[in-house]
């Protein structure tokens, strides 16, 4: 069998190699991710991670031949979690995108294991949340809006592309707690899940929800032909241009922000020279001015935290993630 | 007219070279893989979906490469009606009736041809409704919340009886069993894992092109190990294609009507082009009265049916493009072929992806062309391929169905699965219950449940909100009338019967 | 055979699918009962089995009470080459990885040709002919790699 053989060498190699003390990381070329599983179907945040992360190593040639995509779609990224620990923990080819979203899953206790099950690549960018209403919606302000949902939570349906308790609605919820909404009528906010931010906002646009939490970059579209009323956008800093203009949730007062970063995993048996060296690509990657284009076409900023710096990071997330969790009744 | 120029624009994309070229090879894949007997449509569309998606062509050329092939066996299937007496599939039942008599008295070539004349017009006529009409439906289509699409779903289920020609109960029961079947996997809400008895293979759901190919493909391959294998193929005269094209002109008027008949009976959701061939032969027969020799050789009785049910076939795009209801078995499986590329056909689909719409109706129509180009030439030689001994042919289309579906995700169990729907897809037919909605089910059951969930999530758990608008109120009403129409239909059908 | 014969033949056949469905319908409604509802689900994951699973469950027993139609059941002869076709595929299936494509492929064209009607002389030549078409046309026309025989590879 080509793969097995391929990696005895491989590991014989590495062992020789630490057998000989060498301190220094292999270059990049040595060890070539070819592969990199989107926890999803084609088409959504995820399989675009891969896709344009996986042609992008191509056109800078920091992998000998191509990075295959595998679609493996379930339990929003428990299924290919699952895989990966149990069959392929030890794979240094091999890469998983996640976000903000799948780190929520993981402090909730969905997946079938916690952040030490695998080791953490880097992050290359985020996208930032956003609460929007129609142009025609009596909301003018992100303040009306929550008045009235502090006023009688019942009375607003919210939607956003996670289940109720993920991301886009932990976003929501935790403004609707900054205006004042007492922990037990939470559960009167109506939370309705679609299968993306457009769906969601189209819904919205059709009258049968009144607000949406999601992410920019998969509604960017919308908010520049002027379909929908952007009440906030959920990053600490108004973000650059064409959006420089829409308001922040700070600056009206709720110290509020929900950003959604985009990164990889791999298996938590991969060795630390391999690590390394996975980190190194990304970072050639995410140095690159072809990385920084395909982000803002897609609505993301280039942002990094790689290595150590990132797995510390996803260990806090998910410690936020909990406390915030446990606070809004998502799990007990 | 902005249609005309998202028209224009699809044509221009269907009129480039390489995809003039992938029309014709699966114009001619699918005329091969029709004219085999009991291969019709749906079968020949599945077993060549997984082959499709390892080309890595692009969604466009996929989508073009295979409404050919689904022309291609709908075409097909004619050669084996006309030539041998066995349909391909149910809307090509009608065609048998004079057909058979006519290729008999050595007329087989002219039966041929008229039926290519018939079934392009048809399709023309239908390609032309639906630009007119379908763009109505998507003015309404921003009115429909999660509670009018799961009575829109309601509505398709309802209808299911149009869509196969067998018992009322029995397409139920199938509908039933996909719907459940859906269910198997993760439940994305929740993340809760349904029937999947700690079977890791499953948390993914039932892959439906497995679940297809195994029902359609590997169900006919064991039928025919007890019905055809040790039949002997009659060898007939054929004849040319030609003077079939210029009696066509004498049937115009037929054709004409078979065509509009066609196209109105395949826009009502559910009733199919099984119901199309179906009215526009029995009232061609009345309006001829005893002028005509239906049932004996009547060139009308073969130009009637092609036009209705090929208009039909293109009406039924319609409800499955704009509110991604599918009409009729091979609709169902071209909803299956958009699914697979990520377009979920909806009442915005239209609006949002107008090039692969328009670029649909466009290879629709250029497929037609292409048939009608095609036979002239090749109806002998396509005619010949049913005398190539069946202990080929069977094993080269169950080997290239399991190699296709392995390469789909390298996965045995994928095999295992399916020939476990392949022995379902045999005991169903031996039971006389439809295959179809088990597909149906399948294919629409997730986005039933999930617009059911949504509805309730807006309502905060009150069931009436499914029935609080006008608009589900007036679904739900159509879907009772069609229900009710379709059980007269059958109860008519029984009694002729006898 | 009587066609009262045959007739009372299908209504059993019918029969016993109306209670393997039943049965079917009774499982899944049951099983739907250990599914949990989530946080804030007004609808949790057992419902829409449950609504699917009553009608079927009637219409099942609607199917024992009043059976309808069935086709003639196959005779041995035919009932075994099915069988025979199963387990081949099956087999293949099977073996595919383990033996790699091209010598498990080879026996399964020559032996589903035999099972297909095919004598001896015909099935070989064109069995091999076909399983290797299918490497070629897999392999390397359309670029999708298959399992290699073990030992073959480098």
């Amino acid at each position: 069998m080509p793969i097995s053989t391929h990696k005895t060498l491989r590991s014989l190699g590495a062992s020789a190699l630490l057998g000989l003390g060498l301190a220094v990381s292999l270059p990049s070329q040595a060890l070539p991710i070819d592969e990199c599983i989107a926890p999803a179907d084609p088409g959504g945040g995820w399989d675009f991670t891969c896709r344009s992360v996986g042609k992008l190593m191509r056109e800078l040639e920091l992998v000998d031949g191509s990075v295959q995509v595998t679609n493996m779609p379930g339990g929003v990224g428990a299924v290919a979690f699952s895989n990966v620990a149990g069959k392929r923990a030890d794979d240094s080819n091999l890469m998983v995108a996640t976000s903000t979203v799948g780190v929520t899953q993981i402090a909730q206790g969905r997946y079938p294991g916690g952040a030490d099950t695998m080791r953490w690549l880097a992050m290359l960018g985020t996208d930032v949340g956003v609460i929007l209403v129609d142009d025609e919606s009596p909301y003018e302000t992100l303040d009306q809006l929550l008045e009235a949902i502090v006023d009688d939570p019942a009375s607003v349906a919210m939607a956003g592309s996670s289940g109720a308790g993920g991301w886009d609605h932990i976003r929501a919820l935790r403004l609707a707690k900054a205006a004042g909404l007492p922990g037990n009528q939470i559960g009167a906010l109506r939370w309705v899940q679609f299968d993306g931010g457009g769906p969601a906002v189209t819904q919205m646009m059709g009258g049968h929800v009144d607000a949406v939490s999601t992410d920019l970059g998969e509604i960017a579209g919308f908010i520049e032909s002027g379909d929908v009323r952007v009440l906030a956008v959920l990053s600490e800093e108004p973000l650059p241009e064409p959006f420089e203009d829409l308001p922040t949730a700070v600056s009206q007062g709720y110290d509020v922000t929900g950003y959604n970063w985009r990164g990889f995993y791999t298996g938590g048996e991969v060795s630390d020279e391999d690590y390394a060296t996975m980190v190194d690509t990304l970072k050639t990657l995410y140095e690159s001015d072809e990385w920084k284009d395909v982000a803002a076409q897609n609505g993301l900023v280039p942002l990094w935290r790689g290595g150590e710096e990132f797995n510390d990071f996803v260990r806090e997330s998910i410690d936020d993630v909990e406390a915030i969790s446990r606070e809004i009744g998502v799990i007990q | 007219m902005e249609i005309l120029d998202f028209l224009a624009h699809g044509f221009a994309v269907a009129l480039q070279p390489e995809h003039l070229l992938l029309a014709l090879i699966g114009c001619t894949i699918g005329t091969l893989i029709g004219a085999l007997p009991g291969l019709g449509p749906v079968n020949g569309v599945a077993l060549l979906i997984p082959l499709a998606f390892n080309f890595g062509l692009a969604p466009t050329a996929a989508l073009i490469l295979l409404v050919s092939v689904y022309y291609g066996c709908m075409y097909g299937g004619r050669i084996s009606s006309i030539v041998l007496n066995i349909p391909g599939d149910e809307p090509a039942m009608m065609t048998t009736l004079d057909g058979y008599p006519m290729a008999r008295a050595g007329r087989g070539g002219e039966a041929l041809g008229l039926s290519a004349v018939a079934s392009f017009v048809g399709a023309t006529v239908a390609t032309i409704g639906l630009t007119l009409f379908a763009p109505l439906l998507v003015q309404v289509a921003i009115r429909f919340g999660p509670a009018e699409y799961f009575a829109l779903f309601v509505l398709a289920f309802a209808t299911i009886g149009g869509v196969t020609s067998g018992s009322f109960t029995k397409s139920f029961i199938a509908a039933c069993l996909g719907l459940l079947l859906g269910t198997v996997g993760i439940d994305p809400v929740s993340s809760v894992a349904r029937y999947t008895f700690g079977w890791y293979e499953l948390y993914d759901g039932i892959d439906y092109i497995v679940a297809l190919v195994g029902l359609f493909a590997v169900s006919e391959c064991l039928l025919f190990l007890e019905r055809d294998r040790d039949k002997a193929t009659a060898s007939l005269r054929i004849g040319s294609a030609i003077p079939g094209m210029r009696r066509s002109l004498a049937c115009a008027s037929t054709i004409g009507r078979g065509s509009v008949i066609g196209f109105i009976s395949g826009v009502l959701p559910g009733a199919g082009a099984s119901l199309g061939s179906f009215l526009s032969y029995v009232l061609e027969k009345r309006w001829w009265g005893a002028k005509g020799k239906f049932g004996e050789g009547d060139p009308r009785g073969v130009a009637a049916p092609e036009a209705g049910n090929n208009a039909a076939a293109g009406g039924a795009l319609i409800p499955m493009l704009s509110l991604g209801i599918p009409g009729s078995g091979t609709t169902a499986i071209l909803l299956a072929l958009l699914l697979s590329m990520n377009i979920t056909p909806g009442p915005l689909l239209f609006e949002q992806q107008p090039d692969m719409v328009w670029g649909l109706v466009a290879a629709l129509f250029i497929g037609n062309v292409m048939l009608l180009v095609l036979n002239i030439p090749l109806v002998g030689l396509f005619a010949k391929v049913l005398q190539a001994p069946s202990w080929f042919l069977m094993p080269v289309v169950t080997l290239v169905a399991f190699v296709g579906i392995y390469s789909l995700n390298n996965s045995p169990f994928d095999l295992y699965m399916m020939l476990a729907f392949g022995v379902l897809g045999y005991v169903l037919r031996k039971l006389d219950i439809p295959t179809v909605p088990v597909v149906l089910g399948l294919l629409l059951g997730g986005q039933m449940e999930f617009n059911l969930r949504r509805a309730m999530s807006i309502s905060s758990g009150d069931w009436s909100i499914l029935w609080s608008s006008g608009i589900s109120i007036g679904i739900y009403l159509f879907a009772v009338t069609l229900l009710i129409a379709g059980l007269v239909y059958a109860l008519l059908i029984s009694k002729r019967l006898k | 055979m009587s066609a009262e014969a045959l007739s009372d033949h299908a209504a059993l056949g019918d029969r016993i699918a109306g209670a393997v469905l039943a049965a079917l319908a009774l499982g899944a409604w049951w099983h739907a009962g250990s599914f949990v509802t989530g946080f804030m689900q007004p609808v949790g994951p057992g419902v829409f089995p449950r609504l699917v699973s009553v009608p079927l469950g009637l219409l099942a027993l609607y199917l024992i009470v009043r059976p309808g139609l069935n086709h003639r059941w196959p005779g041995a002869a035919a009932l075994c080459r099915q069988l025979g076709v199963l387990l081949l595929l099956g087999a293949y299936a099977a073996f595919l990885e383990p033996w790699g494509f091209v010598p498990s492929t080879l026996v399964a064209t020559v032996v589903l040709m035999r099972l297909f009607g095919a004598r001896w002389r015909q099935a070989l030549p064109y069995g091999v002919l076909l399983g290797l078409s299918l490497y070629v046309l897999f392999e390397f026309a359309l670029g999708i790699p298959l399992p290699d025989m073990p030992g073959l590879s480098v």
